[in-house]
């Protein structure tokens, strides 16, 4: 019940950050080689997008995994993550993947607001009676099955396992309108302390200069 | 009609070819590492087999790098055939590369690329890792291919488990993957999503109803249970080449496919020496130290020779054996003469394993051995001929002559082949000797007689060039003494 670990281990990495527009980026390189990448909000202080990096042995670079957030759409985007090791960009160019999902599967996204923390799932028709969201403590996840058979998911809650609590039935919501699943956790008093925390850890580092007035200035010339 | 079909099925499953090794399934070895006289396809040459046994336990522990050994030998002694028992013993997880000393002789490539490729593809790696797998059920699987018969392939395919079902969208390279297993609805499949390796594991229960009849090796498996996308925990075994090479290119790992692989900087092998001993220390990956095989190395010149001798000092270098049939012989690129073609230097860190010439019991035996791996039943008394033949000529022409005599008999509509169709095909066939002997008598018949006298006084081209012609064996040379 302690987000101690959290922090020292955020403590421990090396951070750089910066400011564009009204985000806040935040880079942590942790001393056992993971990368960490965040983007705050300015206006509410509220995290946006995480993102990890860890360590691949074979096959290259190691790619960017998104914890929460949506990933940035490209031209040229071909669906969810796919596949190409090395994942340099002109590897995944045109037909060059291997497997992915149909762009009409369901398609699980995560958001942190203040009070709550919500994931969406895309693509999802049915009604709402065919859901069946349970929390499941001794695997400190949030299953979501469907009684139609037509989807099933393990969602990890990282954010409870940072300050070790173990999700619970009574805060969970659920909303279906617009073809989407909305799953709504209700945060622990304990995990809006440890964010509070981590924000005044991050007052501390230095952030560069801000990117985008650099280039307005630079174009106004 | 049902017993026709089944002979022709098992013609098809049985596509292996049968090659001048493929008799051999190890080194016939007790526990004790006792030679056996008769066993695991090896006859004879106990003391060379004992001495080899040795040599795999050494490898097995992986303790010593760097080790050379050399098999030296007349020709058809057995010495590749030890080393193919070796092969054998060691098992597959064991990297066993093998290759001919002439090799190394490419365009592409420098000599000393070719052997530094070799030596690294004998060192084998373990390594675990997490790798992301989808797994499911294959419910509908749709290939669309364009009207005019080429260009891209679309391709869909719907999986489930138990609890859930998803489509799919197929790239192209994993069509032909699909399109190979022979995948349809109702087998269980899973797709390695980094490596796109589509593997069946059988079919579903809930299919097992389709079809009236199945094959033998049809298995039945549950369909997966909870999510379609798993991650596991997998056990590559790559050879250090390999990750040389998918750090080496911007293709990354496509390269090993293609093959094109052309030189790999040693900066980058260097990189990942640090990087391999790094995983070992963590506990991520296991080294695992093979054998390279370099049959006539006297074909090796005087800078793989020397590089060699550097190679085979790094900690990272396999256990490499060599096996030569020449005696005091020139060194290639160099007109020093040195025993078996080899530098002294290199002779000094190697142990010599010699192989002796079979006795006539052993020819026998052999070439029992070799009938039943050619399906052919052989009378006793054409079996005594043969081994006289083996005896006077080569145990290589005798082997030839094994097959040659079997067709000889079933032309005749017999079974079992006898003396005399072992009789006509040594008339028809000529050996080694023979021939020779014909060239001598009927020399100024043949074209450019006029000229051949100077060309037989280069010692080292001539003389067996043309005998290797006209023998067909490929290293029936004599030994130079």
């Amino acid at each position: 019940m302690s987000y101690q670990n959290w922090l020292n281990y955020l403590q421990s990495a090396e951070k750089n950050s910066m400011i564009s527009g009204r985000l806040r980026k935040v880079l942590y390189k942790f001393p056992d080689g993971q990368q960490m990448a965040e983007e705050y909000n300015m206006d509410t202080g509220i995290i946006q997008r995480r993102a990890w990096r860890k360590c691949k042995q074979l096959m290259g670079e190691p790619e960017w995994e998104i914890e929460l957030g949506e990933e940035p759409r490209q031209l040229n985007w071909s669906g969810n993550k796919q596949t190409g090791p090395g994942g340099d960009a002109d590897s995944l160019a045109g037909s060059e993947f291997t497997v992915r999902e149909s762009n009409t599967a369901p398609l699980l996204t995560k958001r942190v607001t203040k009070k709550n923390i919500e994931w969406r799932i895309r693509n999802m028709p049915y009604a709402l009676e065919v859901y069946n969201v349970t929390a499941s403590p001794e695997q400190r996840a949030i299953i979501v099955r469907t009684t139609n058979k037509k989807y099933y998911k393990v969602i990890p809650v990282p954010d409870l396992d940072r300050c070790g609590v173990a999700p619970a039935q009574d805060n969970i919501s659920v909303h279906h309108q617009f073809n989407t699943l909305i799953i709504t956790y209700k945060k622990p008093d304990i995990l809006c302390e440890m964010e509070a925390q981590v924000l005044l850890l991050l007052k501390n580092v230095e952030t560069e200069t801000d990117m985008d007035d650099l280039l307005k200035g630079l174009m106004a010339k | 009609m049902a017993e026709t079909e089944k002979i022709e099925v098992r013609d098809i499953t049985r596509i292996e070819r049968i090659g001048a090794h493929s008799h051999i399934r190890g080194l016939g070895l007790d526990d004790v590492l006792e030679a056996r006289a008769v066993s695991q396809g090896m006859v004879g040459q106990k003391d060379a087999r004992r001495a080899a046994g040795v040599v795999v336990q050494m490898v097995r522990e992986g303790k010593i790098a760097g080790r050379c050994i050399l098999l030296a030998g007349e020709p058809s002694t057995g010495k590749t055939a030890i080393a193919v028992g070796m092969a054998q013993a060691l098992g597959t997880e064991t990297p066993f590369t093998s290759m001919s000393g002439s090799e190394i002789y490419s365009l592409e490539m420098s000599k000393t690329e070719a052997l530094s490729q070799a030596l690294r593809k004998s060192i084998g790696v373990r390594i675990k890792e997490e790798t992301e797998i989808i797994e499911g059920e294959v419910v509908e699987i749709q290939i669309e291919r364009p009207a005019s018969g080429t260009g891209q392939k679309v391709g869909k395919v719907t999986l489930k488990t138990t609890e859930m079902e998803t489509n799919y969208d197929l790239g192209n390279k994993i069509i032909e993957c699909f399109m190979k297993e022979k995948i349809q609805a109702g087998d269980v499949i899973t797709i390695d999503k980094a490596s796109g390796k589509v593997n069946k594991l059988g079919r579903s229960f809930t299919r097992a109803r389709d079809y009236d009849a199945t094959g033998a090796q049809t298995r039945f498996v549950q369909c997966p249970e909870g999510e379609l996308q798993k991650r596991k925990e997998v056990v590559h075994t790559v050879t250090l080449h390999e990750i040389d090479v998918i750090n080496s290119r911007t293709h990354g790992f496509l390269a090993l496919f293609s093959g094109d692989t052309g030189e790999i900087k040693q900066e980058v092998r260097d990189q990942i020496n640090n990087k391999v001993l790094e995983w070992r220390e963590e506990g991520k990956a296991e080294i695992n130290p093979g054998v390279l095989f370099i049959d006539e190395v006297h074909m090796l010149d005087i800078e793989c020779f020397s590089f060699l001798n550097r190679a085979l000092e790094s900690d990272m270098a396999p256990v490499v054996v060599m096996a030569t049939n020449r005696g005091i012989t020139r060194i290639r690129g160099t007109n020093y003469r040195s025993p078996h073609g080899i530098p002294i230097d290199l002779l000094d860190r190697m142990i010599i394993i010699r192989t002796v010439p079979y006795s006539e019991k052993e020819v026998k035996e052999i070439l029992k051995i070799r009938c039943e791996e050619e399906d052919c039943i052989m009378h006793p008394d054409a079996l005594s001929i043969l081994t006289r033949i083996a005896t006077d000529t080569s145990l290589r022409y005798a082997i030839q002559l094994i097959t040659t005599a079997n067709l000889v008999c079933r032309r005749r509509k017999a079974t079992e082949v006898n003396t005399e169709d072992v009789k006509k095909v040594y008339s028809l066939f000529l050996d080694e000797n023979r021939s020779s002997k014909i060239l001598k008598e009927y020399q100024d018949d043949y074209m450019f007689s006029e000229i051949t006298e100077q060309e037989e006084q280069d010692p080292a081209t001539g003389g067996g060039a043309k005998r290797r012609v006209e023998s067909g064996g490929g290293d029936a040379q004599p030994m130079e003494h």
